[in-house]
Formats: structure tokens, sequence, C-alpha cells
């Protein structure tokens, strides 16, 4: 492990919600001064800027030159992630641990309420056999959950329970029963309505910096791993997610994790769905005991995209000042093709 | 404010060459074209002039048959169904259309069920030229 850590010095986020009126850049801007804010620095503090988007959500080519200005990227060195920002974290990380720069900002943005994202993602499938037959993301997850569900009657049950958990942590107001979660209409069988996480515009901004003496205690990353797996679901076994396996793996032996189980003091992944949290728990090597998505992880809004730097925001807040270590999870992809794991580890009080 | 549009631009997108012998096979015998590699052995269709799983472009090509057993499958209201269908004794899987007929409940499909090839009977060389699997009738 390098001596030049790398911390989370600031997160803003944009809260998701349905439908956000301002446009992209003003929704970027909101995020931006927030997580600039937080580490108590300005865009002159900031050597380079990776951003996370992706052109068909946007409908525009290059989505990232819609924020070029926003993120403070003129006559800057910026790199763009077409995949989820957990990703482009990890980049700003490796460009910090390679010496390149010591402060960068990573930012992330979706704005799923400008077209309808079921036709929107055929378009994000393979355009010879896969998008002529209409099908998307939400197919490819039904499609995984029925996989996982034939031979385990209780299934179906299991993950409304799961559901209505997570459903009820976003809001003291909320009660829902697996019984609510299991009599809203069919999506894509067997996952109903209220099994999918709720979807809609947001922006997530992060400030990473060098540190040596981690002078303000925020939390450093001691762990990074990503993966791929093929992109066609005939190609791969669906009933595990083995590209997180490998990804997560490799964030352990780098953060010297021997027993994942018992790491964590809190758990962020990005879980559309109930079954996705059973595969994450399985290629995470973690168990029903994990500390995972206390506030109802992306069951309290998501973009996708923004998703995964919202985890990784999220679980760097929930250990600040503790002595705790986070795993924050990204994927994005039909099915979970792509995986990405950042470890956070805190600095005490 | 919004300002109202809809993206609509004519594509070429090219199949290729492994892309276009599947479609004219499917088009012109109702064949259904896959392949094995010959390095780590995976099967996949369509046919692919690399394998998706190890990079080696050493791939034996193999007809397929046209019945399959049922792996996977989703009903969506509104947009009908998909499944995952096998080829043959361990062959490679494909995503496609599902048409399960009237007399089939949902509730009463189970992995392993064979499904039968249904092809169009104007084919143009497009991936629906097979227009989905149809579940056997009881
Ligand atoms: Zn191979």
């Amino acid at each position: 492990m390098s001596e030049r850590s790398v911390v989370i010095a600031g997160t803003g986020q944009v809260c998701p919600v349905a439908e956000d009126n301002r446009s992209i850049a003003e929704m970027v801007l909101e995020a931006v001064e927030s997580a600039l804010s937080d580490a108590g620095i300005d865009h002159n503090d900031i050597d380079s800027v990776v951003t996370a988007s992706v052109d068909i959500i946007d409908g525009l080519t290059a989505s990232n030159i819609a924020v070029t200005e926003v993120v403070g990227a003129v006559m800057k060195p910026e790199t763009r992630i077409a995949a989820d920002g957990l990703c482009a974290a990890i980049h700003a990380a490796c460009q910090i641990w390679s010496g390149a720069y010591d402060t960068v900002l990573v930012v992330a943005h979706a704005k799923t309420s400008m077209a309808p994202f079921q036709d929107l993602m055929q378009w994000a499938m393979d355009p010879i056999y896969l998008q002529p037959l209409g099908v998307d993301f939400l197919t490819c997850a039904g499609l995984q959950a029925q996989l996982i569900a034939a031979g385990d009657p209780g299934a179906e049950r299991r993950w409304a329970e799961i559901a209505a958990r997570r459903i009820n942590a976003v809001s003291d107001n909320l009660s829902l029963t697996e019984d609510d979660i299991l009599s809203s209409p069919i999506l894509a069988s067997p996952l109903r309505r209220d099994m999918c996480a709720p979807m809609g515009d947001s922006a997530c901004a992060v400030v990473l910096r060098a540190d040596t003496d981690n002078k303000d205690g925020r939390p450093r990353i001691s762990g990074i791993g990503h993966d791929l797996e093929p992109h066609g679901l005939g190609d791969r076994d669906l009933r595990s997610w083995s590209g997180l396996k490998r990804a997560s793996n490799r964030a352990y032996t780098m953060a010297g994790i021997d027993d994942p189980a018992t790491a964590f003091e809190v758990v962020e992944p990005s879980c559309l769905y109930p079954h996705e949290e059973q595969l994450f728990l399985a290629a995470a090597g973690l168990d029903e005991k994990a500390n995972l998505s206390l506030s109802g992880g992306l069951f309290s809004g998501h973009a996708p995209i923004v998703a995964g730097l919202s985890r990784l925001a999220t679980a760097s807040k929930a250990i600040e000042g503790i002595d705790g270590k986070a795993l924050a999870h990204g994927t994005w992809g039909p099915a979970g093709q792509g995986q990405a794991v950042i470890i956070l580890e805190g600095a005490g009080a | 404010m919004i300002r109202e549009e809809k993206i609509q631009i004519p594509f070429n997108f090219a199949a290729g060459t492994s892309g276009s012998r599947f479609l004219t096979a499917l088009r012109d015998s109702q064949v259904i074209l896959g392949a094995k590699c010959n390095v780590c052995t995976h099967v996949t269709v369509p046919l692919k002039s690399f394998c998706p799983s190890c990079c080696s472009d050493d791939l034996a090509e193999m007809e397929l048959p046209a019945k399959g057993r049922l792996i996977s499958w989703t009903d969506c209201p509104g947009r009908g169904a998909f499944a995952l269908i096998q080829l043959g004794d361990k062959g490679p899987i494909l995503l496609h259309r599902l048409i399960i007929p009237p007399s089939v409940m949902l509730s009463e499909l189970n992995p392993g069920m064979p499904v039968t090839a249904h092809f169009s009977d104007s084919p143009k060389g497009h991936i629906s030229d097979l227009q989905g699997f149809v579940i056997s009738e009881k």
C-alpha cells in the first residue's frame, strides 16, 4: 500500500427526485459547490477532474462537454468515464496514487426524466441481436431474478420482505408489508413495481485528496477493484455476480481484509432489486448480518451512473470520525455486467 | 421550460462477418449458428468471430437445433415475454422472445421445459426472422 493516502476530502449530493426542473449543469453545480464547501476548498485547489456520464441518457454525444465549465475543467485535465461513478472515483484515486495530481474532483450525473428509460436502455443492448427484440435492463434483471427464484419457493416472499425493509428505512412514515410489495403490479416477472428502487434525476460530487498525515481525520481509500462480465446473458452464469467477486477480492487483498463478513461497519451496495442484494452478499463474501443500506440504499431514490458514487459519499459520511471500515459498491450494464468496489477506512475520532 | 424532441436518425449497424453469416443462415435455411471455442470450450450463440469468454479467435462453427429447453424467462406486461433458451444438450444459451400459448399459464413454466423455435414466413436477414421460442402445448 502506498504511503500516499487518498482521503475523501468532501462530498456533495443532489438527492434523487423523480424529476428535477433544473438543467443537468445546474444540478451538477449544486453537487460540486456542496463537495468543495465540505472539503473547505475552491476550484483553484482542484488539479484534475474525472466525470462519469452516459451519452444515451443525456441524449447528447460526449455528455461531459455539457458539464465542462460547471465542474471547473476549463484549462484542466478532465477524464470522462462512461460507467458508474464509482469507477470514476477509482480512476481519480489512481491519478493521486500515481503522483500525477494531489486533489481530484469526481462528478457523476444522470437525468433519467428526460426520456422513457426502458426504451432508452434498449439502445445500451447489442444493436443486431437484442435491441430489435426490445430487450432492456429490466428484462435482463427479470431473467436473472427468475433464474435465481427457480427451485427456491421462498425467494419472492423473502425479496418482498427485503424491499419492504429498504422502503420503510427511507421514511418514518412508511410501514409497507411483504403483502403490499407482492400486490404491486408485475414489471418483469418475478419483479414487481415495489421491488424496484425508484429512479430519477441526481448528481453527486466527491473530492479526493492526497494526504500523508490525514490531519483532518477523513476516511481514506484502502482498497479498489473493478471488473466486467461478458455483455451477453447467455455467455455468463447469471446465478452469481462473478465480476463482483473478482472486483471485491481485488479490493480486499489491497486493503488487507481476510474476513469480509466481519470487516465492515457500513456496507452501501448499488442494488436496484432485492435479488441483487442476494447476489451482492454472496459475491462480496458477506452475510445477512452485514450493516447493509441502513438508510434504504437505492430505495431512497437513485439515478444510474450516480448511484455508485453516491454510495461512496454516503459510506464516507457514515464512518467519518469513527475507527471502522466501509464498503461502497457500484454496478452498470445489464444484469450487473460491470462491477466496482471501494473500501474506506475511518481515521477514528 | 422544456424543448421537446424526438431523436430519429437513420443508422446502419454492421452485423460483421460472423453476424452476417448467422443472419444469412437464419434467413435462407432457418438454421441457428453458434460456435464452440477451441481454446476454452466455451459455447456461444449467435455465431461470433471471437470467444466472449477468452478472446480467442479459434472457434468451430456449430449448427444448433431449433429445439431447446427453458433456462429462465420473464413476462413484461405490455412488452411481451423473453427467455434464455439452451439450444441442445450442453449447448449455448440464447436470449430471445418467448411465445406462451394461451393454454399455458405463466405459473406453469418450469426450468427445463421444451421449447421450439418459431421462424418468420417472410425472412429478411434480421434477428426477428426467428420470431421466438414457443412453449410446447400441454
Ligand atoms: Zn474461449
